[in-house]
């Protein structure tokens, strides 16, 4: 699966249009939007798991689930930013990451799509002024070839 | 992780560590061997050796404050060992202040840290003062009997040695002993192990030919105050000859001639390393170059990740099992008795697998007592009151993440006891009690847990003070104190502001109070009572799991989500049958064997939703009991008993209460491990009922 999406994101990335130097993102769909992290901090793509409920835990987070007896929060990332929250399809998958404090965090997301390259000059970094309440997680905007994708920031959004 | 350096360090932390601990305890039998008036030697000897490794781990490490101390400290336990000074209570306290110090700077050491410390540069000031004080080097002894050749290659603690046992009118005896060279090192220690209940073997040193090039001989000069038959008696054997030397005239000269009686077996470079001499290097070359332990040191953590491990293959085992299932189910009768006959096996591996594992993590509790053995000490002299401390079972073994977090509690359990518990010698005179007090720390298994009982035969728990106070605090109504039975009462000591200490006097005391103590034993899965009669005592017992890594539990279906409750706080299950609960005071109680039992609906505590099953129309109730409190659980089903692995959950939940962690069910599923003291607590102090009428909400 990582395979394939590196791939994909390597062709892409042949294409890479703007200069400056290169980062790699991972996107996916949230709701009806495009979002991307960073690729090296996700450690893995998978499938859900059979996830545990926790009670009492804030709403955004589905469960704690075990990946090869390694515990992991899963948390939904459309309840954190605040995103229209459709029903799970066969394409819902979780993006295995590490927090600071070491924890084991899945990120819950609608789809996964590809990696692409973004050269600087592609990207515009948030700065201040969105002033919504997610702009926390947000780094900035990416615009490939025309599309656009909301950059976030995975280490705001694994350690809130 | 991998930085090499960064390793040697921690080894080097670690170590000095261990050194700081033997010589704690060295220093507590000195202690007790300097009261019982005959200072033995050989302890002075060990606690020199200690600071004398620790001074040079100090340097390989650039630990500077700690080489400055472990010099001083060298010096003075020299002084002691060559008689230049005597060991006095002052002398005895600087050495334990030395030990707390050594503590404080390890720590430093190992957060990298390198403030000023107060202590260490008192107790610095307090060697110096102690080493001026000695007197310079003694005369040397010329009025005894020996051979000059003889005394000329004596060192200077060998000397003061036998200065020493001739003042105490001992008399002195050659042994000729031939030893086998392959075995000196252990025959060798033997026979001094046998001598010295006879008395004290001052030097040996290289004697004449030996029968046979694989053998040696040497002479072996002691001094005992037994006769010469008790002697040969005791240590005679075909390779010995003992003679008794004169005391009026030298009578070496009746000995064979020796030649050189500084021989170069004795390796005087190092004595004071080493005050045993082992031999010549050649002669133990091949052992020496060995490292004559047998054992490592690990960090407990790689032990936790074989744990998981063990945890997943336990996994795997519950698929084969699955699979064998599937076969025979297809009919496959074959394969499926094969399959099985592997799962048994694999299952019967992975339990020795766990069991070994479990094994290594286990710790004798020795390793706390000794501190706290200390501890008492200090405390005893700092109020002064003479206190006597009876260990039993510090042989008995627990998970050492565990014997690590026991210091703390313990020490503030033993510090009440002796503050608070313990009369003043004239009182206890006056109750017709020894002078002295007497503080038990006893520790033995049972079952599955480790119990340990901190007694004391002091004046008791004041009950009627401590109702009073928690009545004063608003802990309860002065009228449901009234109605409280005795274990109850005592039960208030736990409460947040209540101790012992206000209870039995308003004197200012050191410390946090019991409650501190309960949180901190009940974080370890353990409970805490405590048992007390007026003027006779007062007995706390703290049960506590042996283990942390691996723990029964019962395994309970409530709204279809597994939940583990650990074995350890269950009491007994029973089934409810509807109609047998009724309402006391808005909470839903039932009477268990006469007593009344509040019950808790999980379901409702938890806000767990009931989407696919409707509630049954029987539960079950576990009783999960927490020292002197008990709550009746109701659950939807029991499934049985299962040992978990707990892992904790992670820092995003760290505000969840209720739940101690999850563990893997085996399916891939994960479950969660119920806290049962969080939820007693949450129960009994009243927060769900006021949840379920809407006054709070969480």
């Amino acid at each position: 699966m990582v395979d394939l999406v590196r791939t994909r994101g390597e062709r892409l990335a042949r294409r890479a249009s703007g200069r400056g130097p290169v980062r790699e993102f991972l996107t996916f769909v949230l709701g009806s939007d495009v979002f991307g992290v960073e690729l090296a901090r996700v450690k893995e793509i998978l499938s859900p798991p059979p996830i545990t409920p926790v009670p009492r835990a804030p709403s955004e987070v589905v469960g704690v689930c075990s990946v090869r007896g390694l515990l992991v929060t899963v948390v939904d990332l459309r309840i954190r930013l605040k995103l229209e929250v459709r029903p799970d399809t066969r394409r819902t998958r979780i993006l295995l990451a590490t927090a600071s404090s070491g924890e084991a965090v899945g990120l819950w997301v609608d789809e996964v799509l590809q990696v692409v390259r973004l050269a600087e000059t592609d990207m515009e970094l948030a700065t201040a002024g969105i002033g919504t309440e997610v702009s926390e997680y947000v780094l900035g905007v990416g615009r490939p070839q025309g599309e656009f994708i909301v950059l976030l920031d995975l280490s705001a959004l694994v350690t809130g | 992780m991998a930085d090499p350096t960064e390793k040697a360090r921690d080894e080097f932390l670690s170590e000095a560590q261990e050194i700081v601990e033997t010589l704690s305890r060295n220093l507590l039998d000195l202690d007790a061997s300097a009261r019982s008036g005959a200072v033995d030697p050989a302890l002075i000897n060990e606690a020199f050796r200690a600071v004398h490794t620790l001074k040079g781990l100090a340097g390989l490490f650039g630990a500077q404050r700690l080489g400055q101390m472990s010099h001083r400290l060298e010096d003075l336990l020299d002084d002691l060992r060559l008689g230049r000074m005597t060991l006095g209570p002052d002398v005895l306290d600087t050495l334990f202040a030395a030990v707390d110090v050594y503590g404080r700077l390890l720590a430093q050491e190992r957060e990298g840290r390198d403030d000023p410390s107060p202590a260490a540069d008192e107790l610095l000031a307090r060697l110096e003062k102690l080493g001026s004080e000695a007197p310079s080097r003694a005369a040397p002894a010329t009025e005894y009997d020996l051979d000059p050749s003889l005394l000329a290659v004596l060192t200077e603690y060998e000397e003061h040695r036998l200065r020493a046992n001739l003042e105490q009118k001992m008399r002195l005896y050659r042994l000729r002993v031939e030893f086998d060279l392959t075995t000196i090192d252990k025959a060798l220690e033997d026979m001094k192990a046998r001598a010295k209940r006879h008395g004290e073997i001052i030097t040996y040193l290289p004697a004449g030919e030996a029968t046979s090039a694989d053998a040696i001989e040497l002479d072996l000069l002691m001094a005992s105050r037994d006769d010469l038959a008790t002697l040969i008696g005791a240590l005679g054997a075909d390779n010995v000859v003992i003679e008794e030397i004169p005391r009026k005239r030298t009578s070496v000269g009746t000995a064979p001639p020796h030649k050189p009686y500084a021989g170069d077996l004795v390796v005087r470079a190092d004595e004071s390393v080493r005050p045993s001499v082992h031999g010549d290097a050649s002669l133990e070359q091949g052992p020496s170059l060995r490292s004559l332990t047998q054992t490592v040191r690990v960090d407990i953590r790689k032990l936790d990740a074989l744990m998981n491990v063990v945890g997943e293959l336990a996994i795997v085992r519950g698929s084969i099992a699955r699979m064998a299932e599937r076969l025979r189910a297809e009919g496959q009768r074959q394969l499926t008795a094969e399959l099985q006959r592997l799962h048994r096996s694999f299952e019967r591996r992975l339990a020795e697998m766990q069991a070994g594992i479990l094994e290594v993590r286990m710790v004798p509790l020795g390793q706390v007592f000794d501190r706290l053995a200390r501890v008492v000490r200090q405390i005893g002299r700092e109020m002064s009151k003479e206190i006597r401390l009876v260990i039993t079972g510090s042989e008995t073994e627990i998970d050492k993440l565990i014997v690590e977090e026991l210091s703390d509690p313990l020490m503030h359990m033993i510090r009440n006891a002796i503050d608070h518990g313990i009369e003043p010698s004239n009182l206890r005179a006056e109750v017709g009690k020894p002078p002295a007090g007497t503080i038990a720390l006893n520790a033995y298994q049972k079952g599955n847990h480790v119990m340990i009982e901190v007694e004391d035969d002091g004046r008791g728990i004041d009950e009627q003070a401590v109702l009073e106070k928690a009545v004063r605090l608003g802990k309860i109504a002065a009228e449901d104190g009234a109605e409280l039975s005795r274990e109850e009462v005592l039960a208030l000591v736990f409460l947040p502001g209540v101790s012992t200490r206000e209870a039995v006097s308003e004197t200012s005391g050191r410390g946090v109070g019991m409650d501190i103590v309960k949180t901190n034993i009940g974080r370890l899965g353990g409970i805490i009572d405590v048992q007390s009669e007026p003027g006779i005592g007062t007995k706390m017992t703290i049960t506590l799991p042996i283990t942390l890594a691996i723990v029964s539990a019962l395994m309970v279906h409530i709204a279809d989500q597994v939940f583990a409750i650990p074995l350890s706080t269950v009491s007994e299950a029973l089934s409810l049958e509807p109609g047998l609960s009724r309402m006391l005071d808005g909470r839903e109680v039932i009477t268990l064997r006469g007593a009344t039992l509040p019950l808790c609906r999980l379901d409702r505590v938890l806000g767990l939703e009931r989407r696919k099953t409707p509630a049954p129309r029987k539960h079950y109730v576990v009783v999960v009991s927490l020292g002197n409190r008990r709550l009746g659980v109701v659950v939807d089903h029991l499934i049985g008993q299962q040992d978990i692995v707990i892992k904790p959950l992670g820092r995003s939940l760290a505000s969840v209460r209720g739940f101690a962690g999850a563990t893997e069910l085996g399916d891939q599923r994960v479950g969660l491990v119920l806290d049962a003291a969080a939820i007693v607590d949450e129960v009994l102090s009243g927060a769900d009922v006021l949840r379920e009428r809407g006054a709070l909400h969480g």
